[in-house]
């Protein structure tokens, strides 16, 4: 199931205000957690907005549909941290990408993941150009996406030992034999 | 540290040199000033040095980059595909140190490592000159080395 | 029946992020099929920045590519203000857009040079070099370095404009406006480059936004995106910078290699427009929020919280993504997306239903910086192998040139 591309040249764009209430009506209010008004220029005055939302590993899916609802989220990159006991993954994706000046704005959404149970649902169906960063966070952090196709490794040599994963900070990080000093 | 089968062939160096370059995992900044220097303001073309694609054809090699581990592999086999005589310079400090990349999980170290290198050309990255330089003086390193095995084999 | 091949291009690609390994399916001439393997410059830069600081951090990231080197700086530091929510004050972002747009200027004439060289025009490569040296002589002149300028720091920019450098860059735009008339009439007025560019290497529209194209390459394709206009960050809030894209001009949009190589010509003109306006309206100043870097170090010390850059590089949207934690001096945690990353998912799309001949045409075309393909080594089905070396590959592509002259 792949979202409908709709509007390349659209000149309408919504209001943050309106996907907002959407997701609060939806997940709560504990979703929303910081809007960001970005200010440029002379005049200092408010040029674009960024939001950061946050959800549980099982009502991920829908709230990417939600945003599918308004515009096809544009996939920028996925980024990931080991926080201990849980994975945090963030995604960040661009809304209203051709609405005209100053309309887009940026939604990160991130998703907690623990340790024992590093599945999440793969977001390639959906998204075609999500394919490299996922098969790039299960080589670097071991996490295993739902239903992605190909999972060969993206950036490690053929002979790495899988087993190792490079930026985790735990057992299964790199020992200092892993790592070299070239000077 | 010079290759030591080299003085066999000194006999038959060609005096213009052509040149094959290797990205070895550089950040592509030193192979543009590479390419700059074909370029009409600094003209590497004027010493007859041009550059091949092939290193089937060339004398020098020129390598950029700190060593990734996947490229380690491949710039042996570009090495021992070039015939003798050859010589190697490393151009940028990423070769020759490791730069700013000095810890790291994928990187098998700097060039001398892998293969025997001539002439070492700093800077991060070297402007065109320095580079023509470099292979200059990768020309004048050869040419003594030929002139000090005449004068060994005339006075034997 | 069409003899079945599988031919490896790569690994040396002087120019994306890593050099790519590409395999590619051919029947006869025609490629069906294409496989990435990218890879081979994975440095570990991301680990590395875990035990430095953000100061130390600028330095890293400039080394992460050669020519979008200061994209990639002012990402990393827009995304550091936006964590520790640090102000930049106004001349300083006058400065930052202008050397933006000076590394876009010498990227995109470089583009040109390099693209006109695979098809043959060599000429035109040797002028693109003669043209960018003008642009490098600015940049030494503001920061005493051609490639890795060392201008940026949290907070602000650390060399100034003196009337040295405006002069300078007033010679420049004059010289490239009488100049860069070649590459214009390449893609309005000669027919032979028209006949080899067209419907070849064609991405439409809606492969575009599903596969995340970005900058020049999604732009061809008619999509109207431009960070510099729909999030304006830096100086590009006060001048109206426009989406280029070839329905404007040719009432539509291919998508094809011709597209591309309109689109890049037509932005060159608007940053020489940009750097103009730049210069005539820089504002007076501070050009640092803070002098001393212990200051910026223990304020940032105590900063919390994750950040997010997106500029417009060259070659598309760069993004960095940077957490810092309170206590700790060194960066927590940061991500990377170079444009070419995204573009390259492409690869496999735009490969389809052309000829061999056009390969080298395909790859330059999303702009991986320099293209330099090693060499390849063609294996029919049967088991016979022939090397065929870059030197082979070039003619080829070249030899289409003057066959599409012949007619």
């Amino acid at each position: 199931m792949t979202f409908p591309v709709k509007g390349l040249n659209a000149e309408t764009g919504r209001e943050p205000e309106e996907l907002l209430a959407r997701i609060r009506g939806l997940f709560g209010e504990g979703a929303v957690v910081d809007v960001r008004a970005h200010t440029a220029g002379l005049k200092e005055e408010v040029q674009y907005r960024d939001i950061w939302l946050s959800v549980d590993k099982g009502r991920f899916l829908e709230m990417i549909d939600v945003l599918a609802e308004f515009d096809f989220p544009m996939f920028y990159v996925m980024s990931g941290n080991d926080d201990g006991d849980v994975v945090t993954l963030y995604y960040h994706f661009g809304i209203f990408q051709c609405a005209g000046r100053g309309k887009r704005f940026g939604v990160a959404v991130s998703v907690a993941l623990p340790k024992n149970d590093l599945v999440v649902p793969s977001l390639f169906s959906r998204i075609p150009g999500v394919e490299y960063s996922e098969r790039e966070m299960r080589e670097m952090l071991g996490i295993t996406f739902d239903g992605l196709p190909n999972t060969a490794l993206v950036f490690l040599p053929e002979d790495w030992d899988e087993a190792v994963k490079p930026w985790r900070r735990d057992e299964t990080g790199p020992k200092p034999e892993n790592v070299r000093e070239l000077s | 540290m010079i290759n030591m089968l080299l003085e066999k062939y000194l006999d038959i160096l060609p005096k213009s040199l052509w040149v094959t370059t290797c990205n070895s995992g550089s950040c592509n900044g030193c192979d543009i000033e590479i390419v700059a220097t074909i370029s009409p303001r600094y003209d590497i073309e004027r010493f007859g040095m041009k550059l091949v694609g092939t290193p089937r054809h060339a004398d020098v090699l020129i390598v950029t980059g700190p060593v990734t581990r996947y490229m380690r592999d491949r710039l042996l086999r570009i090495y021992n595909q070039m015939p003798d005589p050859k010589a190697v310079v490393v151009v940028g400090n990423c070769g020759a140190s490791g730069d700013v990349f000095y810890k790291s999980y994928n990187l098998d170290g700097p060039v001398d490592n892998i293969i025997p290198v001539d002439v070492y050309v700093h800077g991060c990255p070297p402007r065109p000159e320095a580079i023509i330089e470099g292979v200059a003086k990768a020309v004048l390193k050869l040419e003594s080395l030929k002139q000090q095995k005449k004068a060994g084999e005339a006075d034997s | 029946m069409e003899k079945k091949y599988t031919i490896p291009i790569g690994p040396v690609h002087v120019g994306l992020k890593e050099p790519i390994t590409a395999w590619l399916d051919l029947e006869g001439e025609k490629i069906v099929g294409a496989t990435i393997r990218p890879g081979a410059i994975h440095r570990g830069i991301e680990f590395m920045a875990r035990d430095r600081n953000p100061i130390q951090v600028i330095y890293l990231s400039e080394r992460i590519c050669g020519i979008c080197s200061f994209a990639h700086v002012i990402a990393f530091l827009r995304a550091v203000e936006d964590a520790a929510d640090y102000p930049v004050p106004v001349r300083a972002q006058y400065i930052r857009t202008l050397v933006l747009e000076l590394e876009r200027l010498h990227s995109h004439i470089l583009w040109a040079g390099v693209a006109c060289y695979s098809i043959g025009f060599d000429s035109a490569f040797h002028l693109g070099m003669v043209l960018r040296e003008k642009v490098m002589d600015v940049l030494e002149a503001l920061s005493g370095n051609r490639v890795n300028y060392g201008v940026a720091t949290v907070g602000g920019v650390r060399w100034d404009i003196t009337p040295e450098v405006a002069k300078a860059v007033g010679e420049m735009v004059k010289y490239y406006k009488a100049e860069f008339g070649a590459f214009y009439d390449v893609v309005t007025a000669d027919p032979i480059a028209k006949a080899r560019m067209r419907d070849v290497g064609v991405l439409t529209a809606d492969e575009a936004v599903r596969y995340n194209a970005v900058g020049p390459t999604a732009r061809a394709s008619g999509i109207r995106c431009d960070i510099r206009e729909m999030s304006p960050y830096e100086a590009y809030a006060d001048f109206n910078v426009k989406a280029i894209v070839p329905q404007d001009y040719y009432g539509k949009a291919y998508g094809d290699v011709f597209d591309r190589f309109l689109v890049r010509v037509l932005e060159v003109q608007q940053s020489l427009n940009i750097v103009e306006r730049v210069m005539d309206g820089l504002p007076e100043g501070e050009i640092v929020h803070e002098k001393n870097l212990n200051k910026v170090l223990a304020t940032l010390k105590k900063a919390e919280g994750t950040g997010w850059g997106v500029i417009e590089a060259p070659r598309g949207d760069d993004t960095h993504v940077v957490h810092l934690k309170a206590g700790e001096e060194n960066v927590n945690w940061w991500k990377v997306r170079a444009p070419t990353y995204a573009n390259a998912v492409s690869w496999p799309l735009m490969f389809r239903n052309n000829e061999l001949a056009d390969a080298p045409l395909i790859i330059n075309s999303i702009d991986p910086c320099i293209s330099c393909m090693e060499r390849m080594l063609v294996t029919d089905a049967a088991g016979g192998k022939k090397v065929v070396t870059k030197a082979e590959l070039l003619e080829k592509s070249r030899e289409k040139t003057r066959r599409l002259m012949q007619k």
